[in-house]
């Protein structure tokens, strides 16, 4: 797989909006850590969540087309998707390291971080996620370098770095391993041998050059998927607070099956947006694949949640309105609508229906964790008597997500210059 | 062992000492006060609050006219479950159950997430929200006060005597500081089994005092505060809605999953890439011997 720059000046007429936009953003930035939280944003203690933490779930979702990429190509030997893949992970890259910096914005004390290295709380999901994060950026970094590689022609490190990546996913999700077992000898032991065995079963052949150590696309898979469903764990520990329509014992499940079917339908949108922005032709029979693939995901999504609700006995209160109404947009909008449209071939060869499609699909998962951190739970379910009132997002909080938001794309268009991101065109033929 | 507080609603008069006494014991800042409007009218400040680890609230409750039936002042503060929900959500272990009773935070770990704000089934941790360096701050159940400590041997330069010094001390010393004031005794400090005793054979006594239900016995899991009540808790703004499962509970068969699923999932992506490899290894013999 040859793969190229993209052609263009490096500064767009977009440069014009998106560069004061991110310096904008800088400066609010900087301004949060001056006066606090509290003069900055709207959060209190009924809302210590907002908007970033609601930005931070739905993008990181989205973001998932880096590792159902990887997956689809690379374990279940999806080829024809492989033209893909290193701009899905690029993405996924600047997606997570977005959704890091405000993160960064988020914490009352960011600094105290390295705190998460030193202590093993038992049972605490923003343990995960926090590990999660960490190591999966790591892994996205390094499934990304190939394209510096290429640029650069640095052969030697390519060749290192062949090397060195299984040894690296050993230790990591054996590190990851004795973390969340509470330091389990056993546990850790067993992922040690496990993934050993497998790094060296699955060690490519000397005369295989060609695309990513499989141990990098595994690791990604695992941390990818461990990591989507414990942002859903993250609200098991609000049943008193969060509606039944959205909490339920299998919310982790859940989180993960709408990032898979987001995650490919986010890649249709991206591919296609690329190609106009890029002027470059779209490969028609990777796009309708995607399609079927995000078709086949959101099925088995809908049908866990359906049945969730069904057996839980909440589908009655998804009619009784009030927010009743968010879980039914969510649900057939974003979710029976798309996934009946894409079972018809017809829609899933036509660029605009596919279109739809997954925008469909994204605004549905948007929702689902809109729903989830803000519009579903009752704040003031722990103090009954208190005088409600609602959230608002300050400028300040708006300003900080539009402007990473667009960081993201801004830096993707100017690495798909500088960087052999896209896969020459008489490739796909 | 672990210690208790039993607050009697019976016996509070809303003096609000123990709420000057926390203020004083934790050094804690003064805050804008203001009048309520309408119920709680003497009810201040409106919310605990980084500043505000305890406070009363007023409860004027009429009957069917409209008059005056009774009031009840209820002290608010951490509950100090069996199984908590912030120490669960704690990504640093900053907040933890200490063997004896107290939920405590330990501020230099925190990195300031909040989650333990959004988890807690009683909306007690809350965060600075007026500095640069903010903190989480809930009531630590006086925990530096009440640590199984050696009574001194001499106060003011006077000896004590052994026998009954160590029970003075406890009494004066290693009680927290709201219950060292309060002048009823509606609250007592103890052994949770003892103090959970005590207070249904208060119930038992004057079954016409009391409403039946020692709050915090069993609502989510148990909690270290307990209470009892001359008219049900919903009316003082008690959650009744929460179940006896602890919230932690919830989580964990999640997280004890992942270690497995780490595993398993490692071990069933290898061995699909292992097939799908092979059969094009397998393809791609066949079609050049068949060229061949």
């Amino acid at each position: 797989m040859i793969h190229e720059e993209a052609r263009g000046k490096l500064l767009t007429g977009w440069s014009a909006i998106m560069i004061p936009l991110m310096l904008a953003g800088a400066v609010v930035f900087v301004i949060r850590f001056i006066l606090g939280l509290g003069a900055t944003t709207n959060l209190s203690d009924a809302y210590p969540w907002g908007l970033w933490i609601v930005i931070d779930l739905l993008w990181i979702a989205l973001a998932a087309g880096a590792f159902v990429t990887a997956g689809t190509v690379y374990i279940f030997g999806g080829e024809k998707y492989h033209g893909i893949a290193r701009s899905a992970v690029l993405m996924g890259l600047l997606s997570y390291t977005c959704v890091g910096i405000t993160l960064l914005a988020d914490l009352g004390a960011p600094w105290n971080f390295w705190n998460l290295l030193l202590w093993h709380p038992e049972h605490s999901a923003m343990f995960e996620v926090s590990w999660c994060v960490g190591l999966y950026v790591c892994v996205l970094f390094f499934e990304f370098l190939p394209a510096v590689f290429d640029r650069f022609g640095w052969e030697q490190l390519r060749d290192g770095w062949r090397k060195i990546s299984p040894i690296l996913v050993v230790l990591a999700v054996t590190w990851f391993t004795f973390l969340m077992s509470h330091l389990s000898i056993m546990w850790t032991v067993i992922a040690f041998v496990v993934f050993s065995i497998l790094a060296i079963v699955l060690k490519p052949k000397p005369n295989d050059k060609s695309g990513v150590p499989i141990m990098l696309i595994i690791a990604a898979v695992v941390f990818s998927t461990m990591h989507q469903s414990s942002l859903g764990s993250l609200f098991l520990l609000m049943p008193d607070k969060l509606s039944h329509l959205w909490w339920t014992p299998i919310l982790p499940i859940c989180f993960f099956l709408s990032a898979v079917t987001g995650g490919f339908a986010t890649m249709i949108f991206t591919e296609m947006t690329l190609s106009k922005f890029f002027r470059r032709p779209m490969n028609g029979d990777v796009l309708a694949g995607l399609g079927k693939l995000a078709c086949g995901a959101m099925w088995v999504y809908m049908i866990v949640r359906i049945v969730d609700l069904v057996v839980r006995g909440q589908l009655g209160a998804a009619f009784t309105g009030g927010v009743g109404n968010l879980l039914l947009i969510e649900i057939i909008a974003g979710g029976l609508l798309p996934a009946v449209l894409l079972l018809a071939p017809g829609i899933r060869k036509n660029l605009g229906g596919l279109m739809f499609a997954s925008l469909l699909i994204m605004g549905g998962v948007v929702l689902n964790r809109l729903n989830v951190v803000l519009l579903g739970v009752d704040p003031f379910a722990p103090t009954p008597g208190a005088t409600p009132y609602a959230y608002y997002p300050t400028l300040i909080e708006i300003l900080i997500s539009v402007s990473l938001i667009g960081a993201t794309f801004f830096f993707f268009g100017l690495f798909a210059r500088v960087l052999p991101i896209f896969t020459q065109p008489h490739q796909e033929a | 062992m672990s210690k208790a507080c039993l607050v009697d609603l019976t016996k509070c008069i809303g003096c609000r000492a123990c709420q000057v006494a926390c203020k004083q014991w934790h050094n804690l800042p003064p805050e804008p006060t203001r009048f309520q409007g309408t119920g709680g009218c003497y009810e201040n400040p409106p919310a605990l609050s980084a500043k505000t680890y305890t406070r009363i609230t007023f409860h004027e409750l009429v009957d069917q006219n409209g008059d005056l039936e009774t009031c009840v002042f209820v002290k608010r503060q951490c509950m100090h479950c069996d199984d908590p929900a912030c120490v669960a959500a704690c990504p640093v272990t900053a907040l933890r159950k200490s063997d004896d009773g107290p939920v405590t935070y330990d501020s230099y770990k925190c990195i300031g997430c909040r989650y333990c704000v959004l988890a807690c089934p009683f909306g007690v941790p809350t965060a600075d929200w007026d500095t640069p360096f903010p903190q989480i701050h809930k009531c630590d159940f006086c925990f530096d006060r009440i640590e199984e400590g050696e009574a001194p041997d001499k106060v003011n330069g006077i000896a004590l005597d052994d026998a009954g010094s160590q029970a003075r001390f406890a009494e004066t010393q290693a009680t927290p500081a709201c219950m060292k004031v309060c002048p009823t005794g509606a609250l007592k400090f103890g052994d949770r089994d003892e103090l959970l005793k005590e207070a249904q054979e208060r119930i038992a006594a004057e079954p016409t005092e009391y409403v039946k239900h020692v709050y915090g016995e069993k609502e989510v899991g148990g909690t270290n505060w307990l209470y009892i009540s001359p008219v049900s808790f919903d009316k003082l703004n008690f959650r009744t809605d929460l179940p006896t499962r602890s919230i932690p509970d919830h989580s964990v068969w999640a997280l004890k999953a992942v270690p497995a699923a780490v595993v398993g999932l490692g071990a069933v992506l290898g061995g699909i890439y292992w097939v799908t490899k092979r059969r094009d290894e397998v393809e791609a013999e066949h079609e050049s011997t068949t060229n061949a």
